[in-house]
């Protein structure tokens, strides 16, 4: 990071001359946007956050840092009274000459400490970008900060009142059922179903979080002329068929490339450990800066794209974890070892909620849809995010046919049934385009394809 | 000394830092024990005893340094009979590069040895922990039983059942000794030997005194513990389930021998839990399993729990477990547990060696080296999660020794042994210096073995057995001994291999305390001829030799039982709980408020001069009612039960509400989500029918626990006492209990005098002060039982001793000391349970909406040496606290750290605080009518939660049933089911029900019940989830 790297020798700099020279102005670009969403996903891995609670927490910074770039945009509209429950802010410390994307960025970084875990990375690389900061200019800053803070203090309080914090301590999911076709703990960490209430928490845009209800799943049956066994028996055979191409098939490499289960869990000796991995939001949050990357968008766009980007994952989390605690459907693995092989492992590790709808399938639909509203179809793109987890990039001809290879991932981990993504796939499109139609972000031309 | 590699290491062996076994024995015929220490990658050594604990070391002339890649377990046997020595040492082979196979060194009477496993066939080769030598066949010759053990593959955690399926290496093997040539015949024996079977050690004893050896087999891990009684035809029979309630989760070292005197060997099982506070919040521990565990139970496995366990032997049928009444349960990293009279006092001790050199379990080296595989090829991984070991949490703990004294063990760690951290796996006793007492001797890892020296010397007089037996089992192993002396017994058996990878020497040593007189002296021989041998000298070795001839011990004469209670099954009734789960819903409660049906009342319906039996039932299930015709049972249809099949029915009374002559009935409800069903009902009596009246009583929300009638304002009419429980969802908050006077006619109001806000678990009237009216006795939980005197209607409070708040359960009238007056018996929480453990004060419980998000929440603090710390897990209270994730990041930063620095003092002292000061059952002794003075009971009493008394006549005397357990417990607790149920006939004199014909009580018990048939009595057990059970008497 460029910050980074200078600055220990600007430290120095500025002690030996600040009393005498004249500050140069802060510049803020898009690209240190992109790594304060880095560090983010880094503390997020290493906190080991479920997929639902990482896509709030990329979602809200974003708003603060959108918030903060345009209370008085002539481009981009204020989501305040857009988005469900934001009133309008109360602003008092504005000033022309604030450095807006100097304040954005610190509002991001307010907010994100706001939400993690492990905080103290998070204050570690705040402080030391303030002290550069602030040694580099501190007029500049302080009034950047000052207005920062007022808008992400009440962009925190917004958030406060989404009910996360009351859904913590609600019910964990009870596995005492006999029913063969509910959901049941996993091998091999056998984990609590992963955020039962998640539909209790307020949207970002839905009316609700059964607004997209999907249609039901095949019903439950082990007859095997029924829908429902079929599709299971085809997750048995296709991985099967896929075990006997290798490691080195297509199918594996698509299946590794999109796993995203930050809870896999590792059993060696004596050890049963997670291994990190980033969500599937993270990994369209990823997506999302490939693209903002490659087309080099401004510091506007970039916090435009990543905010309505994350949106769209939040509100698909939501969407998509109402239906999979309501239908409380069992995992092919369960049935598998139940009824047919007992020794039988799925290509990709289980992750520990019920299996419909697939949530890769709702979420990869509803972040694709939006993407391309913003960088238009057709938009091809190398997509390297899963690198730094050692995993090899893949090619992608658009957004849609990156979440098409997503959604059929599921299929080739054997964790889900066909029904879960094609169903997963519609219900997050609907949820993407929701987003589009709801949401205005540009004032004069919503519909802004390509830079 | 054991080295580490990247390929060599705990991550890649489990059981890596397990450590080696020490074996005590005469190989040289100087009469003074040598000692052979186990390398398990080095070389072995054998030291000759000079005496005056002097030590030469003749490993190498010897030839025993073995050959075998990894060394595990030692034992010292003459396998050939030619009064030699020989040393059998186990393997670990076919595991990472590990080579060889378990080795005998036959003794060539010279100081050398040969290594002549092949010759034998006791060249097994596989995962060896170690060998147990004894004659299950009774042909005269010593057959093995070899414990190996599992490693983790996917397989391994699958299905119980798998442990039918013989698994090469990884199975144990029992092999038969045929002239001299040993054969497995393991699968014919009925010995389990699955890819599942984490065997650490083995038991053997004649546990149930037959005169045949049993044995008892420690598994590591998920797989339940084998308990094989023997068949004496060759076979055994697996009998866990039947005579075991509680085991250990990773059971490690055992060690078997008669504690208590009662002429049957009790058993000790070793396990991890740590003892010193921080290392208990900082380790993963049961919590962990809080959904494994069910799903276990799915696969076939047997509930269990990660402590020692200590099980007393009832009279060979079943055990009960004792450890935390002991305070024996949580010594750590534990491998060796000795029984023996150190102190020369007749009462057997206990030693329990300690410690392991890293912590795999350590909860935040586990979140560490999650980014061990991130990004990185399998093998690359391993080389960074071992280059990462040293990240692990030293595990040195102090060995442990505990004086017995035949009830009750005491803790004498730094009195008699240093209590300084170690490294300890083997250990063996064995008198070194010859001095009359048990010095010990311990393998360290990576460390010079330790020689404790017994400086008992001659205060206290002892005698030693040495055995002579047949040509085919010279040393006589499997020989019991009876010593008579001062009044007592002592039973003792002889085997070789004890602990943990150990042996001692084949030799009995008891202690006998002040007196030097012996009346004499039993030798069982193997074959169950036995000699006696009056008036031996003591402070001595008796060498006891076998003549043919010799009586054959007859054991059935201790197996007679007195039996009076015949079982019967006039009612087929089990209970089974719903799938509703307090802990999913409050994770940091201590017990379910859900589970305390069913409900179970007596009334003569039909008025035939025989009651009759209601039983409530769980949610979805229907009550029942029974009519009884002095002969036998009939259901009775009542369509109004079936249609409130949805309520939960925690307690039931049948009583005439509105004076017309039948007895009505009113249903306390329990737990139930749905508010129109947690409400109590009301059912009136139309001839037989029962139908349910609304308004007729006030609405009840609450979970009820009791329902009693009395006509405590004596106006002619039933009125009705209302203990309330508990408010589901908010376990701390304490609830309004009431009296509902009757108006006549059936409607009641409550009193408005009385007021009582707790949590009710049972009310009696009795008359206290004995002026012809009943008062009211009321127990609670977390609060002081109640006593109401009535006077004319009006109920004042009397004053009961200080620091009586408990967890009460029940209470009833009798009179315990014989005196002549009734004393008040109340049942509480016991002494066999784990918040025994920590009670330097009094437990607590802090309510209160801690982290402000509108939930209250119930926190609980015990007392460890004057401070107090969160009883639950950084994990769990972080499941209830969102904001405990972001103050302590780390397992690390929460552990060892007190209630009010988790927490912080302001947010305690705003919280609602309550108590715990007694946790002992006990009893208001009545002086005088005064009841100044509360006495705890016998220890017998305190085994688990006291939760029914029921008095009968037996015999023309007044008796009591006691009877309790308790699985609503969290993980925190397992599950308590020790109180195997006593029949009471006063404070001194009592037994075991199991000793008149009642089966022991193994479940939950809800409420015993007698009542009358045309031609006997009935005595009727009620358990939660489980069947309900009868007996005539």
């Amino acid at each position: 990071m460029k910050v980074k790297r200078l600055l220990l020798f600007l430290l120095i700099l500025s002690c030996l001359t600040s009393c005498e020279v004249e500050n140069e102005p802060i510049i803020i670009q898009s690209e240190d946007y992109h790594n304060a969403i880095d560090k983010l996903t880094e503390v997020m891995v290493h906190d080991i956050f479920s997929p639902p609670a990482a896509s709030r927490l990329y979602v809200y910074p974003s708003i603060a840092a959108y918030e903060t770039l345009n209370q008085n945009s002539e481009e981009y509209l204020s989501l305040a009274t857009q988005l469900n429950g934001l009133k309008p802010l109360q602003i008092t410390s504005y000033k022309d000459n604030i450095n807006l994307n100097l304040a954005a960025l610190i509002a991001y970084l307010n907010v994100s400490e706001e939400m993690v875990f492990s905080k103290e990375i998070f204050t570690n690389y705040k402080d030391s970008l303030y002290t550069y900061w602030d040694n580099n200019n501190k007029k500049e800053f302080r009034a950047a900060r000052s207005y920062a803070e007022e808008v992400s203090s009440q962009i925190i309080k917004w958030m406060k009142e989404d009910r996360y914090d009351k859904t913590r301590t609600m019910s964990v999911y009870n596995i005492y059922s006999d029913d063969p076709s509910v959901w049941q703990p996993t091998p091999p960490a056998y984990m609590n179903g992963i955020e039962p209430h998640w539909n209790k928490l307020r949207p970002f845009t839905l009316d609700s979080a059964s607004q997209f209800k999907p249609a039901p799943h095949p019903d439950f049956s082990l007859e095997p002329d029924s829908q429902f066994y079929k599709e299971l028996m085809s997750v048995y055979k296709i991985n099967n068929d896929i075990r006997e191409k290798g490691n080195e098939s297509e199918e594996i490499a698509i299946a590794r490339f999109w796993d995203c289960n930050p809870f896999v869990s590792v059993n060696k000796g004596h050890y049963m450990f997670a291994e990190k991995k980033i969500t599937p939001g993270a990994h369209w949050i990823g997506i999302c800066k490939i693209a903002c990357e490659k087309n080099q968008t401004d510091f506007k766009k970039t916090v435009y794209a990543q905010t309505k980007t994350s949106i769209a994952i939040a509100d698909a989390f939501i969407s998509c974890w109402d239906e999979k605690y309501r239908s409380n459907l069992v995992r092919p693995e369960t049935l598998i070892n139940k009824y047919i092989d007992p020794d039988w492992l799925p290509i990709l590790q289980t992750p520990p909620f019920p299996e419909y709808t697939s949530g890769h399938s709702v979420v990869s639909s509803s972040a694709a849809e939006v993407l391309t509203t913003i960088f238009g179809d057709d938009f091809e793109f190398l997509d390297t995010t899963e690198i730094p987890y050692g995993l090899p990039a893949r090619f992608f001809k658009s957004f849609k046919s990156a979440a098409d290879e997503a959604i059929i991932s599921r299929v080739f981990g054997g964790i889900h049934y066909e029904s879960a993504v094609y169903e997963g796939k519609s219900q997050g499109i609907l949820v993407g385009k929701f987003v589009d139609q709801k949401i205005q972000f540009l004032k004069f031309n919503d519909k802004d394809k390509s830079q | 000394m054991v080295t580490e590699d990247s390929e060599h290491n705990i991550i890649n062996y489990i059981y890596y830092y397990n450590g080696g076994g020490v074996a005590a024995g005469d190989i040289n015929s100087d009469d003074l024990p040598d000692l052979f220490f186990v390398a398990n990658t080095g070389e072995n050594k054998l030291f000759i005893n000079k005496g005056n604990l002097e030590f030469e070391d003749i490993s190498e002339q010897a030839n025993i340094q073995g050959n075998a890649s990894w060394n595990t377990g030692v034992t010292m046997i003459d396998i050939n009979n030619d009064g030699l020595l020989d040393i059998y040492v186990c393997a670990v082979s076919g595991l990472l590069d590990f080579t060889g196979h378990n080795e005998l060194f036959i003794n060539n009477g010279d100081g050398t040895f040969t290594e002549d496993a092949k010759s034998y066939g006791l060249d097994f080769k596989g995962y060896s922990t170690q060998s147990y030598f004894f004659d299950y066949d009774k042909d005269g010759d010593l057959d093995v039983y070899i414990v190996n053990h599992a490693v983790h593959t996917n397989l391994s955690h699958g299905r119980a059942d798998l442990r039918n399926d013989r698994t090469a290496n990884v199975g144990d093997v029992l092999l038969r000794n045929d002239n001299g040539k040993f054969t497995d015949v393991s699968d014919s024996a009925n010995i389990y030997g699955g890819i599942n079977g984490y065997g650490l050690s083995a038991s053997i004893a004649d546990f149930n005194n037959d005169g045949w050896d049993d044995i008892y087999v420690c598994n590591d891990f998920h797989e339940d513990d084998y308990y094989y009684i023997n068949n004496q035809d060759g076979t055994f029979k697996e009998s866990l389930d039947e005579a075991f309630t509680t085991i250990s989760r990773f059971s490690m070292g055992s060690d078997a021998a008669d504690i208590n005197g009662n002429g049957y060997q009790d058993l000790i099982t070793l396990d991890m839990l740590p003892k010193e506070e921080r290392v208990l919040k900082e380790t993963e521990g049961d919590d962990a399993m809080f959904n494994m565990q069910a799903h276990l139970k799915k696969l076939g496995y047997k509930d269990q729990f990660s402590r020692n366990m200590l099980q007393i032997n009832q009279t060979g049928d079943y055990f009960i477990e004792t450890a935390l009444l002991n305070k024996v349960a949580d010594t750590d990293w534990s491998w060796a547990p000795l029984f023996a009279d150190f102190n020369n006092d007749t009462h057997q001790d206990l030693f329990i060696s300690n410690g392991i050199l890293r912590r795999p379990n350590s909860l935040d080296f586990k979140k560490y080296v999650s980014s061990a595989f991130k990004g990185r090829e399998e093998s690359e991984g391993l080389e960074w999660l071992y280059n990462s070991i040293d990240k692990m949490p030293s595990g040195k703990v102090a060995n442990e020794i505990f004086e017995g004294n035949s009830e009750i063990f005491k803790n004498q760690t730094g009195n008699w042994i240093k209590n300084e951290p170690q490294l300890s796996n083997g250990a063996i006793y064995v008198d070194l210096d010859l001095d009359g007492d048990l010095d010990l001797v311990t393998n360290n890892f990576n460390q010079a073995a330790s020689i404790f020296k017994n400086t008992t010397n001659g205060k206290a007089n002892y005698l030693d057995l040495k055995f002579e037996y047949k040509s085919t089992n010279k040393e006589g192993v499997g020989s019991k001994a009876l010593v008579y002396s001062n009044g007592k017994s002592q039973l003792k058996q002889l085997y070789k291999s004890r602990g943990f990878l150990s042996s001692v020497e084949a030799k009995l040593h008891f202690g006998l305390g002040k007196t030097s007189k012996i009346d004499s002296v039993k030798v069982i021989w193997p074959n169950n001829e036995y000699i006696v041998i009056k008036q031996p000298e003591a402070n001595a070795a008796l060498n006891v030799v076998y003549q043919e001839g010799g009586q054959i011990y007859d054991y059935s004469k201790n197996k007679e039982k007195n039996i009076i209670f015949k079982k019967e099954d006039f009612i087929n009734f089990t209970h089974k709980e719903d799938n509703y789960n307090d802990f999913a819903e409050e994770k940091l409660i201590p017990y379910k408020v859900s589970t305390l049906g069913p409900a179970f009342a007596l009334g003569d319906i039909d008025d035939n001069g025989f009651e009759d039996i209601y039983i409530g039932n769980s949610v979805g299930k229907p009550a029942i009612l029974m009519l009884n015709n002095g002969l036998s049972f009939e259901k009775s249809d009542q369509p109004e039960f079936i249609e409130d099949i949805n309520f939960e029915d925690n307690s039931a009374l049948f009583v005439d509400v509105d004076n017309d002559g039948d007895l009505d009935l009113y249903v306390a409800s329990g737990a139930n989500k749905s508010p129109k069903y947690k409400t109590d009902r009301l059912y009136l009596n139309n001839n037989g029918k029962f139908t349910k009246k609304e308004g007729l009583v006030p609405e009840d929300q609450f979970i009820t626990s009791t329902v009693i009638a009395y006509d405590y304002d004596a106006d002619g009419d039933q009125d009705l006492f209302i203990g309330n429980y508990s408010q589901l969802g908010n376990f701390g908050l304490m609830v309004d209990s009431y009296i509902l006077v009757n108006n006549g006619s059936g409607h009641f109001e409550k009193d408005q005098n009385f007021k009582l806000t707790s949590k009710v678990t049972d009310a009696k009237w009795y008359d206290i002060n004995e002026d012809g009216i009943k008062d009211l006795i009321i127990t609670t939980e977390w609060d002081h039982p109640y006593i109401f005197i009535n006077e004319e209607g009006k109920l004042r409070e009397m004053k009961l001793p200080n620091e009586l708040n408990g967890l009460w359960q029940t209470v009833t009238m009798y009179d315990f000391d014989k005196d002549g007056d009734k004393d008040i018996l109340f049942g509480n929480w016991g002494l066999n349970t784990k918040f025994n453990l920590n009670f330097d004060g009094p437990l607590m419980m802090y309510h209160s909406d801690f982290d402000r998000n509108g939930v209250e929440e119930s926190i609980l603090a015990y007392n460890n040496d004057g401070k107090y710390y969160p009883l639950n897990t950084k994990d769990e209270l972080s499941s209830q606290m969102n904001v405990i994730s972001k103050i302590f990041t780390d397992h690390k930063s929460m552990a060892g750290k007190t209630i009010e620095e988790v927490i912080t003092k302001g947010s305690l002292k705003q919280a609602k605080s309550y108590k715990v000061e007694t946790l002992a059952s006990g009893y208001l002794l009545n002086e005088n009518g005064k009841f100044d003075k509360f006495i705890p009971f016998d220890k017998d009493f305190q085994l688990a939660p006291i939760t029914s008394f029921l008095e009968l006549q037996l015999k023309n005397e007044n008796q009591l049933v006691v009877g309790g357990n308790s699985f609503r417990v969290n993980t925190y607790h397992g599950a308590y089911s020790a109180l195997k149920g006593l029949l009471v006939k006063g404070k001194d004199r009592y037994n075991f029900v199991s000793e008149f014909g009642i089966e022991p009580f193994h479940d939950q018990i809800k409420k015993i019940e007698s009542l009358k048939m045309k031609s006997f009595n009935l005595l009727i057990v009620v358990s939660n989830d489980g069947a309900l059970r009868c007996y005539s008497y």
